[in-house]
């Protein structure tokens, strides 16, 4: 019972959810669309097991006093606060359990958090891709062999496409590189989806039919 | 002094004469309004129930008019007719004292607490005597439109329910409605199309409750007027009708997907079948595939944790789920070789199943003891704040080995990188195209797409696992001959065979 | 704590309190709350820099911005989650007093009890934290990593199977007219015959030797191992391609933080 019902859940579902992609009846598009927003709920509650298990393992750090002990005080510090801003809110000039009023966002400290300190670090994280793409090409573009030559070959020519210094070369260069991006890009993306589709496709049917139960556990 | 005057009136007649003779004599290609005949108007009008959808649609057809955009009766676009019982009228209308009553509703009920703790307020303030009046008035003011509200609601809220009762009664009457054509209706356009353009389709939505509602099963009449520059000179087509519409059963336009449902199901149940009958199955080698060993023992040797990344996938997606299984051999060789293993995660139902695996694998290598809940936790659900834990993760714990298998995005690099940073040897697997390129370039190891799939069959060599590679390479073989025939086709113009793949809806 | 590391960190400190009053000190004659906006912005500039500062290697200030994002964060998309989606809507569906209480319209429907199920799947997934009925859990698993199953094979059986063959379909020749057509106007341009149909060719027999490289139940040797070769040459292009692709959009993201230091910061440029 706890392996063969949930077993019989990913069937059901699994099968059903094929069978409406076939069928554009309204009934069978209505389940589609409840189906999809419970998913979105169910979602929600496993939040709280995800937050209940930062918390604890933020605690036991502190507690183990192991090295860097002090920081996950500031995580939790910051969890408990961000908690506070989000779900508290002025609304007639008193403090309540809300979030949002006709105006908008009813505690200014909620956005501030997120704009002075969710943004910044976020987009100076996304900015770090800059030094990592450079110490990438460095250590990887070497023509060790025939297959890094490749990917060096082809990296310089796009990369040098839009360069206005390449004198008589460039529109050649332009061209070269507009080539490799239509053709055999196209050429081996179009491969490599293929694969993937086929393996999504294969393990997707391995599931409904358990075969694939990894995911369950065991007991 | 007469012959003067005698000249000047002369000149003034002579004046007029000729501006109005030139008025009268109008240039030549200037038309007069009245004298221009209307286009000739569409033919063959046909309506029909929209195809393969859930129904709330009718698409017309019709052969375009002679005089489309051409000519001096040029049809500048066509406007589409419907006829429309006045009884949707009455039903717009209790639509809209519906929305006004739900407005009054919400209105109130935010009104009355605020005006409510206001009222408090007034009455615990003290005031100097000087606007005592004044304190008074609104104390007043406050107590009577409290008094008015609180009488008003339930008013509204039984007209509400009214309202929603009528609705549902006037929706339920729609296809009655309609059968009155042609009387107590009017035709009303709803959609223009252009010149040269010779469909339309008219789309309504399902929602009962929305305007725009557009019931099944009831009878439509269209008509289609072809109209010029001066919009008041047009034709008018033939009536159609009654057509109705309705939700299809089977989208025929999915055809070719259903035929390789069946072909993609036969195939797997055939060699999985096969495979359980003890049939041998080669599988080549896969360098990243073989290295998981080596980097184990790498790990283990040096007395350094393998750090385990899932990917910022959810439990649904299924290169988070193909990790999974990859976790589980790596979660048994870890518990055999007592080495430690950490599993952040981004997802938090991920962070369930993935405890789950973790725990079964320490049990199978029989080791429960060595097992413990913070081997697996959650990171946070913030894509750079969790690349930010997992970097700080990397650079204080310093692994031997690192795996990224799952589903990556823009973190990939960052990930990659950190790790060559801590010196670890590293193994990925994606099925994220666009990350493909920063995994192989940073990375020892890359499983490139369906290789993170066949991962879990070569770590396991299940026989089943590895009969459904197998149906996946006779799909390859298929996908490979069918390319070869489209070649083919699409060289000598077969489009009949270049057809048989389109899928259309 | 070394002796070092807490003098770097007092000068940081000492730094930070000195832009604050620099900055608030240039926004007193535009901003009204001046003294908090050069806080908001100083504090921002820091975190930035402590960010940056993982490239020199790990140090307290990436550890205390690291923790301070995770523990901001995970709660933000909590309290996100809970607004929007509990109680925007499966809270109006459920219950008229609840969605009064929340101040949001009640939703009334035929089949708004089926709204119970997910309530009753979620409170499931809770049991999680139980050793004894931690297995309920399985059941809105299984819900979830079925309907996704079921919904992914169709899905993807079109768009990365279905699709993508019937997109291979290339003509051998493109706008063939005969060889002294095809002599007479032959170039190099990448609009020209010759090209397009050498590009043809190219897709085609890239696709079938990609493919090629992904069998996996037989031995690459021989020909099929020599095309399984060019299989993997030209995915290697293909990586080359895309990885110098990403180099001018993944630079910009760095001038935008830059951007924010040189002006928003330090008021260097306009």
């Amino acid at each position: 019972m706890r392996r063969q019902i949930p077993l019989a859940l990913v069937f059901i579902f699994g099968v059903f959810m094929i069978f409406q992609y076939f069928v554009p009846h309204e009934s069978s598009e209505w389940i589609y669309e409840f189906l999809l927003d419970w998913i979105y709920i169910i979602g929600i509650f496993a939040l709280a097991l995800g937050i209940w298990s930062l918390i604890r393992v933020s605690v036991a750090k502190i507690k183990a006093r192991k090295a860097n002990w002090g920081y996950p005080i500031i995580t939790i510090a910051g969890l408990f606060l961000m908690i506070l801003f989000g779900f508290t809110g002025y609304r007639d000039g008193s403090l309540g359990f809300h979030f949002m009023t006709a105006e908008g966002l009813s505690n200014p400290m909620f956005r501030n958090f997120f704009d002075y300190i969710l943004i910044p670090i976020q987009s100076t994280m996304f900015a770090l891709l800059a030094f990592f793409i450079a110490s990438a090409a460095y250590r990887a573009f070497r023509a060790r062999n025939v297959l890094a030559s490749l990917l060096l070959v082809a990296a310089l020519v796009v990369m040098l496409r839009f360069n206005p210094y390449m004198g008589p070369i460039g529109p050649y260069v332009a061209d070269a590189a507009s080539w490799l991006l239509n053709v055999p890009n196209l050429a081996a993306k179009r491969a490599i989806i293929i694969g993937i589709g086929l393996g999504m496709v294969a393990t997707a049917l391995k599931i409904i039919l358990g075969i694939e139960r990894g995911y369950m556990g065991k007991g | 002094m007469k012959h003067k005057s005698l000249v000047i009136l002369l000149f003034i007649f002579c004046a007029f004469t000729l501006s109005a003779a030139q008025e009268d004599a109008a240039p030549v290609d200037t038309v007069q309004v009245d004298s221009i005949l209307p286009p000739a108007p569409v033919s063959m009008l046909t309506a029909k129930d929209g195809e393969n959808d859930h129904g709330h649609s009718i698409t017309l057809r019709w052969e375009l008019s002679a005089d489309d955009g051409a000519g001096q009766n040029s049809v500048l676009s066509y406007e589409i007719f419907r006829w429309v019982p006045f009884f949707m009228d009455t039903l717009q209308s209790i639509q809209d004292s519906l929305e006004q009553t739900e407005a009054y509703i919400a209105e109130l009920r935010t009104f009355l607490p605020r005006a409510e703790k206001r009222l408090k307020e007034y009455r615990k303030r003290k005031k100097p005597k000087l606007v005592i009046v004044i304190f008074v008035d609104s104390t007043q003011f406050y107590e009577d439109t409290i008094a008015a509200s609180k009488r008003l609601l339930p008013e509204y809220e039984e007209q509400l329910k009214q309202l929603r009762q009528w609705r549902k009664q006037a929706i339920d009457e729609i296809p009655q409605a309609h059968t009155s054509y042609p009387e107590q209706g009017e035709w009303r356009k709803v959609g223009t199309a252009l010149s040269g353009q010779a469909n339309f389709k008219d789309v309504g939505v399902k929602e009962r409750k929305s305007h725009d509602y557009m019931a099944d099963h009831t009878d439509y009449y269209y008509r289609v007027d072809a109209v010029t520059a001066d919009p008041a000179i047009r034709a008018s087509s033939e009536i159609v009708g009654p057509v109705q519409s309705y939700g299809q059963l089977f989208n025929t336009g999915r055809i070719p997907v259903f035929v390789a449902v069946l072909v993609f199901c036969l195939l797997t149940i055939l060699f999985v079948t096969r495979a359980r009958r003890g049939a041998e199955l080669y599988v080549r080698p896969l360098a990243g595939i073989e290295a998981v060993d080596d980097a184990i023992g790498r790990a283990t040797e040096m007395g350094k944790p393998i750090l385990y990344v899932l990917g910022l996938g959810t439990a649904a997606d299924i290169g988070t789920i193909a990790s999974f299984t990859i976790l589980g051999r790596v979660a048994k060789r870890v518990a055999e070789y007592q080495t430690k293993l950490i599993v952040p995660c981004y997802d938090p139902i991920v962070m369930t199943v993935a405890q789950e695996t973790v725990k079964a694998a320490y049990l199978d290598a029989g080791r429960p003891d060595d097992y413990y809940e913070d081997i697996v936790y959650f990171v946070t659900q913030s894509q750079f704040a969790y690349v930010a834990a997992v970097n700080g993760t990397m650079l204080r714990e310093l692994p031997a080995t690192n795996m990224y298998m799952g589903v990556f995005f823009a973190e990939s690099l960052i990930l990659a990188e950190t790790g060559a940073l801590a010196g670890s040897i590293q193994i990925a697997g994606t099925d994220q195209v666009a990350q493909l390129p920063f995994f192989i370039v940073a990375c020892d190891y890359t499983l490139i797409g369906e290789e993170l799939y066949a991962a879990s069959a070569y770590l396991g060599r299940e026989p089943i696992l590895l009969g459904s590679l197998k149906a996946q390479d006779y799909a390859k073989a298929a996908v490979i001959i069918l390319a070869a025939l489209g070649l083919l086709a699409a060289s000598l113009d077969w489009t009949a065979f270049i057809n048989l793949f389109s899928v259309t809806s | 704590m070394r002796r070092s590391t807490i003098i770097v960190m007092a000068a940081v400190f000492g730094l930070f309190i000195l832009s604050w009053i620099l900055r608030s000190t240039s926004l007193a004659s535009v901003q009204e709350h001046y003294l908090i906006g050069g806080l908001k912005v100083t504090f921002s500039a820091f975190l930035t820099l402590a960010i940056l500062s993982f490239l020199y290697k790990d140090n307290p200030f990436y550890k205390f911005a690291e923790h301070l994002f995770v523990g901001i964060s995970a709660a933000f998309w909590m309290s996100m989650g809970f607004w929007t989606t509990i109680v925007g809507n499966l809270i109006p569906r459920l219950s008229r007093s609840l969605s009064e209480f929340f101040q949001v319209p009640y939703q009334p429907g035929s089949y708004n009890f089926v709204y119970f199920i997910p309530v009753i799947l979620g409170i499931m997934l809770l049991m999680r934290l139980s050793s004894k009925y931690g297995w309920f859990a399985r059941w809105p698993l299984a819900f979830i990593v079925g309907t996704f199953a079921g919904l992914n094979f169709v899905r993807y059986l079109r768009s990365d199977f279905v699709e993508q063959v019937s997109a291979t379909f290339v003509p051998l020749l493109v706008g063939w007219q005969g060889v002294g057509h095809f002599v007479s106007n032959f170039s190099l341009s990448a609009s020209g015959q010759f090209v397009a149909i050498v590009g043809n060719w190219v897709i085609f027999l890239g696709v079938i030797c990609g493919i090629i490289y992904f069998f996996f139940s037989k031995e690459h040797k021989g020909a099929f191992g020599a095309a399984s070769r060019v299989g993997i040459w030209i995915l290697m292009i293909t990586f080359g391609a895309s990885f110098g692709y990403t180099v001018m959009g993944r630079i910009s993201l760095l001038v935008g933080r830059i951007t924010f230091l040189f002006r928003d910061w330090l008021n260097l440029i306009s």
